[in-house]
């Protein structure tokens, strides 16, 4: 029988401006920089990864919205340029990435076996939402590791936060017992920004960090008070909040990313990492790692790392 | 110039990639009715409001000269790929950017390779506009409410009369947004429920007879009610664009697409 573990998961948000502040080959703008802080931030969380050497990368991303269940890349290679349709002048990204159709297959089937509606895509001239690329290139920016990428079901717009965040849960464990049959080292992305509050303008130099803070300083309250809990490992706490928290601080956390995340790690009661925070148009950004093997949650004689789901998460799956 | 034509259309792709799924093949012939129509119309300049091209930092114009390439819905790529040839209108396109400040919108010009087209633009080009005319592309910036996004049809319109464009209007977008949110028998689509299509019904009967103070006491409850995409705001545009002036309308098809509401109304000028 495989025993595949999730070994780290990583709050690892999205904002274009970080790749372009950091001027790759594969993207056509070129900047002065930008957001620093938060760059380094990716750099100490590139390094963990490094160390992790995990053998497949599994992204969430809100920007791949669906209306019917969740979908799963289903290609081997996918290629083509990312253009982000808001700031098409920071981020005309040429990308090319190696899909491991086996476990977004298992993903899926589990899904399904969990009540889900789930599917695969398997047209080859899909492009790739220019979240997951963000995160995957500001966590792997080398694109040596196979990645699934899963779709954000509208669940928790087109219902309520709370039932949305039950079928991500649902969808998290579903993840995890697909990873655990098909023998992956796997590591978890939530491609989710805090608050999401935004300016409605841009500087004229976009990269201008004088410009760049907090929209909304109730907003920046509450990322500080989840950060922190999360820094505490008060994981129970954090979800207990989670749905206020979407709703006075706009969460990009709504999308579901960061439920589906902990719902697969198993909602351990570990400190999380902060690697760094810093604001982008004004909204909240966060890089943060639950590094499981360190935890001694997985790896070679790890203990079992399931925890019960919090109260909110009513599946009984 | 006047306006020659103005449509509200669906933007969903179904019609288009599988006309031959019954439900989606009588939006497709209502579709290709209005196509006619437009053709007969002769416009210089067609509109576009799609409901599908999402701003959220400024009104975004199209100005890139030429558009072509594949798109494939990020929902409904099963059905296969959207290809895409447009030419621009960036002239009027120009002219709309600068005009927006009058009523306190910050416009900008998009002109990127590869820009993602969204699947209503596609859609509404591909059955509307068999004659090739240029294109101005204006998005739809979420943060726009009902009265701005009036403003921005009258912009648009009053623009392109200022040129001398023979020019028509299109708002591409659905009605009911309820879906179905599963798998289902394709040629058994449906209404996502009755209440929805009595909605939806209600709506393009005051369209019909060109009621508008009909439709702006009813619209909050329908927007409540049905949810439609986007609050309906392709109508807004299209009410600003034409200043409330229709004499009515014809409606050539309305039916379901995956439950949610679609219809293709030529508006009467």
């Amino acid at each position: 029988m495989a025993n595949g573990e999730i070994i780290a998961g990583f709050l690892a948000p999205h904002p274009p401006h970080l790749v372009y502040g950091e001027n790759p080959p594969q993207n056509e703008p070129r900047s002065e920089g930008g957001w620093e802080p938060l760059r380094w931030a990716y750099e100490r969380a590139r390094k963990s990864l490094d160390e992790l050497r995990p053998d497949v990368l599994l992204v969430h991303s809100p920007h791949w919205m669906t209306h019917v269940g969740h979908h799963f890349l289903g290609v081997r290679h996918l290629s083509g340029k990312s253009v982000d349709p808001i700031f098409p002048n920071l981020f005309r990204y040429n990308f090319e990435l190696t899909v491991d159709v086996e476990l977004a297959e298992a993903c899926c089937a589990e899904a399904g076996k969990a009540g889900l509606t789930a599917k695969m895509m398997r047209n080859p001239n899909f492009r790739v939402d220019y979240g997951t690329i963000t995160t995957l290139h500001m966590m792997r920016p080398q694109w040596d590791i196979p990645i699934v990428g899963i779709s954000a079901n509208n669940s928790p717009y087109y219902l309520n936060t709370e039932e949305g965040m039950e079928e991500m849960d649902l969808l998290g464990k579903a993840t995890r017992r697909a990873i655990e049959a098909t023998g992956r080292r796997a590591v978890l992305l939530a491609s989710n920004t805090l608050c999401h509050l935004h300016f409605h303008e841009e500087p004229a130099i976009p990269e201008d960090m004088s410009r760049e803070h907090p929209e909304n300083y109730e907003g920046y309250k509450w990322d500080m008070r989840i950060i922190d809990l999360l820094r505490k490992g008060q994981t129970r706490e954090v979800f207990r909040l989670l749905p206020q928290f979407v709703e006075e601080a706009f969460a990009e956390i709504k999308s579901g990313a960061f439920t589906w995340m902990f719902a697969a790690m198993g909602y351990p009661e570990i400190p999380g990492e902060l690697h760094g925070y810093g604001t982008v148009i004004g909204t909240g950004n966060a890089v943060m790692e639950w590094n499981l093997v360190k935890a001694g949650l997985a790896g070679r004689g790890a203990a079992s790392g399931y925890r019960p789901a919090p109260a909110y998460a009513g599946a009984s799956y | 110039m006047p306006c020659v034509a103005a449509f509200l259309v669906p933007g969903l792709p179904h019609p288009m990639l599988k006309p031959d799924n019954l439900p989606w093949g009588q939006l497709a012939s209502a579709y290709q009715r209005a196509g006619r129509a437009m053709s007969a119309a002769r416009p210089d300049t067609i509109i576009v409001y799609s409901t599908q091209w999402l701003a959220v930092l400024d009104e975004l114009w199209q100005t890139r000269p030429h558009l072509k390439g594949q798109h494939v819905d990020e929902n409904w790529y099963e059905f296969g790929d959207l290809p895409f040839d447009m030419t621009i209108d960036t002239e009027l396109a120009h002219a709309c950017i600068t005009a927006t400040r009058a009523i306190g919108v910050t416009s900008k010009p998009v002109n990127y390779d590869g820009f993602p087209i969204d699947t209503g633009t596609i859609v509404a080009d591909h059955f509307l506009n068999e004659g090739s005319a240029p294109l101005v592309l204006c998005s739809n910036n979420i943060y726009h409410d009902w009265a701005k996004t009036v403003g921005l049809g009258r912009v648009a319109a009053e623009t392109a009369e200022q040129l001398g464009r023979r020019y028509a209007l299109v708002g591409v977008g659905g009605l009911s947004g309820a879906m179905f949110r599963e798998a289902i028998a394709i040629r058994d689509d449906r209404i996502h429920d009755p209440e929805a299509d009595r909605w939806n019904r209600t709506v393009l009967d005051l369209i019909e007879r060109g009621d508008v103070a009909g439709l702006k006491r009813v619209l909050p409850d329908y927007q409540k009610q049905a949810k439609p995409d986007m609050g309906l705001k392709h109508l807004a545009f299209l009410l600003g664009g034409l200043k409330e002036n229709f004499f009515g309308a014809r409606v050539h098809g309305y039916g379901p697409v995956w439950g949610s509401g679609a219809a293709v109304v030529e508006f009467r000028l």
